[in-house]
């Protein structure tokens, strides 16, 4: 048997938890503060598409008047104006409540941004293992030409950056007019732009995703399979019915990891004119030339999406845990 | 094929090669009478790399001992500004910082590259502090791995903690290290493109100034193709570079 | 009357010869041992039978067939095989490695192959385990699923690999008990072990085999009592001195 040189390591794009772990104290709060953030995300499209499905989204009103916050800050601002020097923390704070003021403000938008970011990464991740899946297999179980195939692949796709693989589709291919000629595409489905970027998304993902199940293939013993076959199981059903369910197993915290990359790196779609998150928050900061108050806003976002993220998969992967694997 | 398929293959085919415009040679040639203009991009890509890399490790080996050894107050905040940094995604790090620190603008150029001072400041600082973030995780397991019996049994001849682990654990511990900081030195570097947003001259943005350039439309997956495949030739002689140096370094009996 | 033919069997590792122009008959509801020096080709015989390896010359017949002519999953499915390490499905209950081949291979519903893998376990003594993972069985528990496994796919000859090889001595006693049972039920077996009790009790043939070849082949009693050749002599006495 002829060995594949491997030309990355082993893991995905990362060796290590992509996010960690926050001090203890903290987790109860953030919890809290999770539900409560898809809470609102949750009624807040809701309400957009079943209440007052006509209103434009720049004429959107937020759940909660950003006035308050305003008061507060410019009180604060000329506390801290009276205090000169000393007043710098009060500055400080001041700035806080007058970025929150601006988020409050601009929630509606920010929520229509943040629905094409979860559609975006919900999406590309679960196509891109549909591919994984397969890509995997090809590269431990395959013949030659197979698994030289899946490695070229998986190679050429981690060796470039995302971004250049967007520009690839929507510039270079130029898939926007075809895909917008597709039955549905701006219709029930999300607009052509939306789809290049899911495309986009789902051939970068599957070939990290494919890099961790791949590991994890290799991870199961070769008994397991040996086993499935003297029972008189074929090749590729013993691999579907007893190795892959260990291997998908084995592979959560990767995968974990790859979900949550895709999330952070969904805001790329920015660049081929996706309003996601990051656009609707570069658009508001045009309007309002207070482009890093906004972006401070939108970081808290992420910030959320990738946190609450991770603890459903610790609780995904207890769910799905069995006694001696692992 | 049954009558549908070929009448379907029919329709899309002059339809495919109308939208895929990869025929003539004139849009290669373009790219190569553009090649200085690319290579100097490729230059500031790599110099970029280098900087934000050098600049995660000089942080993150200590913040990962920091996370591995460390108690109470210092290590609760480097891991809360840890997972910020891990959480949030580059394009918004590198704007923030653009945007958000008090860099001066008027700083100049670097000459030859022409890259304006304080965008790559700016760029220099958000990759590195990131990257700073994910060492720091890369390191502190190594750290961890090495195992408390190496640090038990250097203390035991008198050294200090702090040089029990500067001269046992970490020697060790960087060694081990070499797998994640390939993938974390590659992520950097494809990363690097993502500056895109703050229009510094590096690799990706110059393809598309050549590109958007008037009547060189019909270039665009000539000059993406060409950039990518620089692209896959630096992350490719990188990883070959570091198992170079993994092989090297490599203890006899110690786990990699 | 004879299930399982060896004739001239020969199968190289690499430039290793393993199996040296092996020759045998079992008949149905025959038990046989084999034994012999590690990397004596035994266990390499054993996946012959089944072809998870597959030789190089020579016929091996099943039921008159060439096994070269049957399906391999087909083949498999009528010799079952029972191995060293027990290879349970780690991520399935006792009454899920069970219900794996019935399900997928036999074609069984869902609820009738509940029902006959329970029986299976329930014959093997392990009725109060059925939902236990197998890292939360015994050794000898472990194996007694493998058994059950293989035996409901209602086999035709069962290939036993060193099945108490793995196991701590108090747990050995359980699975031989469980082969006994096998045996005196009709079922043919052939069993590679080095429990010498067993061969001398239960076997009706039993062969030593050397270097890929075998060295002699025969009634179990005669062969301990009586070996013709100085090898076997040798390396019983050496078995049953060390035990």
């Amino acid at each position: 048997m002829s060995k594949v040189p491997e030309s990355g390591t082993s893991a995905g794009r990362a060796g290590t938890s992509a996010v960690g772990e926050l001090p203890t104290a903290r987790q109860a709060l953030l919890a809290g503060l999770g539900v409560l953030f898809w809470g609102w995300l949750i009624v807040r499209w809701s309400y957009d598409r079943l209440v007052a499905p006509s209103v434009n989204v720049t004429d959107r009103e937020p759940f909660v008047p950003a006035g308050p916050l305003e008061g507060v800050a410019d009180a604060l601002s000329t506390v801290a104006t009276d205090l000169g020097a000393l007043g710098t923390p009060i500055g400080w704070l001041a700035w806080a409540f007058e970025t929150a003021a601006l988020g409050v403000r601009n929630l509606p938008a920010l929520a229509e941004g943040a629905l094409i970011t979860v559609q975006l990464t919900v999406v590309s991740i679960l196509c891109g293992l549909v591919i994984a899946v397969p890509l995997a297999v090809a590269r431990v179980y395959g013949g030659p030409v197979t698994r030289w195939t899946a490695l070229a692949y998986t190679e050429l796709i981690r060796g470039t950056p995302l971004l250049a693989q967007l520009f690839v589709l929507w510039f270079g291919l130029s898939l926007g007019p075809p895909v917008r000629g597709l039955p549905g595409v701006g219709g029930p489905l999300p607009s052509a732009a939306v789809v290049v970027a899911m495309i986009g998304f789902t051939i970068n993902s599957s070939a990290y995703q494919s890099e961790y199940i791949r590991s994890a293939l290799t991870g199961v013993d070769a008994g397991q399979l040996t086993a499935a076959r003297a029972i008189g199981l074929g090749k590729l059903a013993g691999i579907r019915h007893v190795v892959l369910p260990q291997a998908l197993r084995f592979a959560i915290p990767g995968w974990t990891n790859e979900f949550i990359y895709l999330i952070k790196y969904s805001s790329l779609a920015a660049f081929i004119t996706v309003p996601e998150l990051f656009r609707r928050a570069r658009d508001i900061g045009a309007d309002t030339f207070r482009f890093t108050d906004i972006y401070a806003v939108i970081a808290v976002f992420y910030l959320a999406f990738v946190l609450t993220t991770a603890a459903a998969m610790r609780h995904f992967e207890d769910r799905t845990a069995i006694p001696g694997l692992n | 094929m049954d009558a549908v398929a070929v009448e379907t293959a029919a329709i899309l085919v002059p339809d495919l090669l109308g939208w895929v415009p990869l025929q003539t040679g004139g849009d290669w040639m373009f790219v190569w009478e553009n090649r200085r203009f690319l290579l100097l991009g490729t230059a500031v890509t790599i110099l970029l790399t280098l900087a934000s890399v050098g600049l995660g490790f000089l942080l993150g080996l200590p913040a990962g001992a920091i996370e591995a050894y460390g108690d109470g107050r210092l290590q609760s905040v480097v891991s809360t500004v840890g997972v910020a940094l891990r959480g949030t995604p580059i394009v918004v790090l590198i704007v923030l910082f653009f945007f958000g620190l008090p860099i001066p603008r008027q700083l100049g150029s670097i000459p030859v590259l022409d890259v304006r001072m304080s965008g790559f400041l700016a760029a220099t600082l958000a990759l590195g502090l990131r990257s700073a973030a994910y060492q720091s995780q890369v390191f502190r397991g190594t750290i961890q791995s090495v195992g408390e019996g190496q640090l038990k049994a250097a203390r035991s001849l008198g050294l200090s903690k702090p040089a029990a682990i500067r001269h046992v654990v970490l020697p060790q511990a960087l060694r081990r290290s070499v797998p994640g900081f390939q993938n974390e030195f590659t992520i950097v570097l494809k990363d690097t493109s993502v500056v895109f947003a703050i229009g510094l001259a590096e690799l990706l943005r110059r393809g598309y100034q050549l590109f958007t350039q008037p009547g060189r439309q019909g270039a665009i997956i000539e000059v993406i193709l060409a950039i990518s495949l620089i692209y896959f030739v630096l992350t490719f002689t990188t990883n070959r570079l570091l198992d170079l140096l993994d092989h090297h370094y490599a203890i006899p009996g110690g786990e990699s | 009357m004879t299930l399982l033919a060896f004739d001239g069997v020969t199968k190289h590792y690499g430039e290793e010869l393993v199996l040296d122009a092996v020759s045998f008959e079992l008949d149905r509801s025959e038990v046989e041992v084999i034994i012999g020096p590690s990397g004596s080709g035994k266990s390499t015989l054993l996946r012959c039978v089944n072809r998870l390896a597959e030789v190089d010359n020579g016929t091996i017949r099943f039921d008159g067939e060439p096994i070269g002519d049957t399906d391999a999953d087909e083949l498999r499915r009528q010799v079952g095989m029972v191995f060293q390490d027990f290879n349970l499905f780690a991520h399935r209950t006792a009454l899920g490695n069970v219900t794996l081949g019935l399900r997928r291979v036999r074609g069984f519903s869902k609820e009738e192959a509940r029902e006959r893998a329970r029986r299976e376990l329930e014959q093997v003594g392990l009725g109060a385990q059925l939902d236990s993972y197998p890292a939360e069985l015994s050794g000898g528990q472990k194996q007694r699923v493998g058994i059950a496994r293989a035996l409901a796919m209602d086999p035709e000859l069962l290939l036993f690999d060193e099945p108490t090889s793995a196991l701590d001595p108090e747990l050995i006693g359980e699975v031989l008990a469980v082969m006994r049972e096998l045996a005196d039920d009709g079922m043919t077996m052939l069993c590679v072990t080095h429990e010498l009790g067993f061969a001398r009790s239960v076997a009706d043939r039993l062969t030593f085999l050397e270097a890929g070849a075998i060295v002699e082949r025969g009634d179990p009693e005669r062969l301990f009592t009586d070996p013709r050749s100085d090898r076997t002599a040798e390396y019983l006495s050496r078995l049953t001195g060390e035990y």
